[in-house]
């Protein structure tokens, strides 16, 4: 896969100039975007808020009931949800009194084995909410800063920049989409991908800023570098979301992990989405800087 | 083979070594044929089962400022019934010493000192003027008529903490900004500004308070025989409780059963008399030192000063203290016991006394036991109002689940790497060390996870798996810079090589931690264990693991390059 992927991905940027490369992530960038700011419009938030950052109860228990038969025997509460999950029911309540709570889980508790209860007040979730927020802002900005840092030199470093917010919109975008709830565990995601979507950005700038040799020969060789580095990752990552959304298929009784199954599909797809910015967009930015005239070849040689 | 045996003798090697016997030792795995496979290492309630409380303490800080004068006429009036005329008002001016900081008004109502006095107002003395006229005068300050006033009109504790930049008022209960503006404006004042024109009132409790309110919880825990149950404070206004094992309706239970606390005065041999419960106790102030003996004042209510009276006389604790001793018991434990004071022994004769004071000695150790008499007196119940935000319940046996599966998830993630890198290198020589130093770092991170007695959750397991994720990558770049030309450089060409492969390194791992640290100092209970794990893993990849990779490579490579070209060469060269 990494070899065949990097051979299509070097001829595709030698076979095309700047703007051809910049075109297709760019597009796809605005697209994201227009799909952010159309649920932001239309609803208010930007992604979908969980639980977690509503306030709720989220019960999920082991049965072989349907979740039509747990909808009606829970229909005095304020049940929003109940889904099939392998072997279990999940369900979600709205934001419940502390009394009829305290039924609920007696009731559940007496009825279910292998019960799992989270349970969010609405003021907590609303500040668990700003601090989410807060915090990928930080760690962008912080991202940002090191990279100036390393780099001194503003285009390239924005360059990586812009790849790695595109690589966040990105992911963000198709959590809309695919109705991805934004919970802590996708926040984590979110937050990891700021992390790791530089890494290749970084590889390819210091090699192509800070080595000898012609620019079309140094994308080339980081090229090697960064997809072995993402595709490695992204076989973890695949493997960790079929382990931990589908263990009913190896063993029957195993249980979704919800938490690392989030983790793992935000970040496959921001990852996925990493190939072509770092590729395409980071490489057509960079390619265009190190070729002014200006330089007169200082980094092409 | 002598470059694999000065391999040994470098100092990062020898480091790597150490710190992975090390952190085997710390995880200690074993196994008997009882319990199975056994480790030193913590599992969170996600894994282990068990239930979680989190709740939020309500209250605000704010400086205020008010009329004395309006605040007596507020709160004196509807207790004696009758308009009264401010006619001195000394509690601030120059040239006054605090004994003299008093406030005087008169009325033509009869004015009794007991009624005046359980407001608590201050030392106070009645003087009958002439023509029907009651002259009263209240040796107080504005400070604590302002935290009386709030406290009365709120119905909650108020305390005032001098933190430098002035005098705040704790007020523990939910309290809103307009709310509180209200009140002031009706005495006079309003809420102070900030020296940069914001106002000074703030959603929350201060962090002594929070910390007060975590002790009394771990106290009860401790008193109720559960031990091991952690109680952490989250953020600024949130405390977290882990009640391992313990499912969610049992966890509720204990924490909003208050414990029973109870006084009673000691009749003849080894017999006592009951005189109150800890409903009576209305408040219980911060341990103080004067008359060179620690104090932990407390303020009983009516109910509560009329029957320590009248268990007193009865008892005889009035004439002869020192056989008469009163006890105190939390959850039928005694944890203090001393005589009536003989002034209070003496004032109990003629009226209940409502403010008392229990001394615990002069030294240190009677510091400790001042404080920890504050926390009992409370009984279980909090300084402060709090409320439920959040909660969970995982069973042991779907705890046990998730620990089976997560391993599984980890160890076929790791198989899936190997088959990347040997896709891409095809030779076992990288594979091998590549493999090797991933599984070294999740060692050592366990390792870790063991010394410091870290709680390995859910969350901090996929910070593990991060963490091995960033390292592949790091061992990807090292691997490819040393392998620029397809063959293993000189040996001044190769440091050169892993130099620069560092400075990418360095980057990108100073990237990953920037970008997690903001979850490790704001206020996410689940996410911190997930930033903390990455952060631990990412440094001691770039610290410990990855320099020892780089070396261990080349000297992989040369064996296995001598071995190509000379096929005898690793038996010949000894």
């Amino acid at each position: 896969m990494a070899t065949g992927l990097t051979e299509f991905l070097d001829s595709f940027v030698k076979s095309h100039d700047n703007r051809q490369l910049l075109a297709i992530p760019l597009a796809i960038l605005a697209l994201s975007l227009a799909v952010l700011l159309v649920s932001f419009a239309s609803s208010g938030s930007p992604v979908i808020l969980g639980m977690e950052f509503q306030g709720g109860t989220q019960i999920s228990v082991e049965t072989t009931d349907s979740p039509s038969v747990l909808e009606e025997l829970y229909s005095t509460y304020p049940l929003m949800d109940a889904r099939q999950a392998g072997s279990r029911v999940i369900m979600q309540f709205g934001v419940m009194g502390n009394e009829e709570q305290r039924q609920l889980e007696d009731d559940v508790m007496g009825r279910y084995s292998n019960v799992e209860i989270k349970q969010i007040g609405p003021v907590y979730g609303k500040d668990l909410q700003v601090q989410a927020l807060r915090a990928l802002f930080i760690s962008f900005l912080g991202m940002a800063l090191v990279v100036f840092l390393i780099f001194r030199s503003p285009i390239p470093s924005f360059a990586v920049v812009l790849s790695a917010f595109s690589d966040i919109v990105i992911a963000a975008a198709f959590m809309r989409i695919a109705g991805i709830e934004l919970s802590l565990g996708t926040v984590a995601a979110l937050l990891m991908l700021i992390g790791y979507s530089v890494d290749s950005d970084i590889l390819l700038t210091n090699r192509v800023l800070k080595r000898r040799g012609t620019v079309e020969e140094k994308v080339s060789r980081a090229m090697q570098t960064g997809i072995t580095m993402t595709t490695t990752t992204l076989a973890a990552l695949v493997v960790m979301y079929v382990v931990s959304t589908f263990p009913y298929l190896i063993i029957p009784s195993f249980t979704q992990i919800t938490l690392l199954s989030q983790i793992s599909i935000v970040l496959i797809i921001g990852l996925a989405a990493d190939l072509m910015n770092t590729w395409l967009l980071n490489t057509g930015i960079l390619r265009w800087f190190v070729l002014k005239p200006e330089f007169r070849g200082r980094y092409n040689r | 083979m002598s470059d694999a045996k000065s391999l040994f003798k470098n100092v990062r090697v020898i480091i790597f070594i150490i710190a992975l016997l090390g952190s085997i030792v710390a995880i200690g795995p074993g196994y008997t044929s009882g319990e199975g496979t056994t480790s030193n290492l913590n599992y969170g309630l996600d894994l282990e089962g068990g239930s979680w409380l989190q709740i939020q303490l309500q209250g605000a800080l704010v400086q205020v400022d008010a009329d004395g004068g309006k605040i007596v006429t507020e709160m004196v009036e509807p207790v004696i019934g009758a308009p009264i005329t401010i006619t001195q008002n000394k509690l601030e001016g120059s040239g006054l010493t605090e004994a003299e900081n008093s406030i005087t008004f008169t009325t033509d109502a009869s004015v009794s000192t007991s009624e005046l006095e359980h407001l608590e107002l201050g030392r106070i003395s009645v003087d009958r003027l002439n023509q029907g006229i009651t002259q009263v005068t209240i040796f107080t300050s504005k400070e604590a008529l302002i935290r009386l006033y709030l406290a009365n009109a709120l119905d909650s504790e108020v305390v005032t903490l001098d933190t430098g930049e002035g005098v705040f008022y704790e007020i523990r209960t939910a309290v809103s900004e307009e709310e509180l503006k209200a009140l002031m404006e009706k005495v006079g004042g309003s809420i102070l500004l900030n020296e940069d024109g914001t106002s000074s009132y703030k959603e929350g409790v201060s962090v002594q308070t929070r910390d007060l309110t975590r002790e009394i919880l771990n106290d009860k825990l401790n008193s109720l025989g559960l031990k091991d149950i952690p109680v952490r404070t989250v953020g600024e206004d949130y405390i977290l409780i882990d009640f391992a094992g313990i499912d969610l309706a049992t966890a509720k239970d204990i924490a909003e059963k208050p414990g029973k606390f109870e006084i009673r005065i000691q009749t003849t041999g080894n017999e006592s008399r009951h005189v109150l419960y800890g409903d009576s106790i209305v408040s219980v102030g911060i341990p103080g030192f004067h008359d060179n003996q620690w104090h932990t004042p407390f303020t009983l209510d009516e109910d509560g000063a009329l029957a320590l009276q009248k268990v007193a006389i009865e008892t005889g604790a009035v004439d002869n203290p020192q056989d008469h001793y009163l006890d105190m018991y939390l959850d039928e434990n005694l944890i203090y016991s001393a005589p009536l004071s003989y002034s209070a022994a003496t004032r109990l004769k003629e009226s209940p006394i409502y403010s008392w004071e229990s001394s615990t000695g002069s030294d240190e150790a009677a510091k400790a036991d001042a404080e920890a008499l504050q926390i009992h007196l409370r009984a279980g119940a909090l300084p402060v109002n709090v409320v439920l935000v959040g909660s969970g319940h995982v069973d042991a046996a779907l705890g046990e689940q998730f620990k089976t599966e997560a391993l599984i998830a980890g160890l076929l993630s790791l198989i899936a790497v190997a088959a990347v890198v040997f896709r891409r290198y095809k030779r076992p020589e990288i594979l091998v060390p590549m493999v090797g130093t991933s599984i070294s770092e999740v060692i050592m991170i366990l390792g870790v996870a063991a010394a410091i007695g870290w709680q390995l959750d859910l969350p901090a397991i996929a910070g593990i798996i991060a963490a091995i994720g960033t390292g592949i990558d790091h061992l990807v770049i090292i691997t490819d810079e040393v392998l620029y030309e397809g063959k293993l450089p000189p040996t001044k060409v190769f440091l050169s090589r892993i130099g620069k492969a560092f400075a990418i390194i360095f980057g990108a791992a100073a990237t990953t931690v920037i970008a997690m640290s903001p979850l490790v100092i704001m206020g996410f209970g689940a996410l911190k264990g997930f930033a903390i794990t990455t952060i631990i893993g990412v440094f001691i990849g770039v610290v410990i693991a990855r320099p020892v990779y780089g070396m261990v490579i080349k000297e992989m490579l040369e064996a296995s390059g001598a071995t190509a070209e000379n096929g005898k060469a690793e038996v010949s060269a000894e």
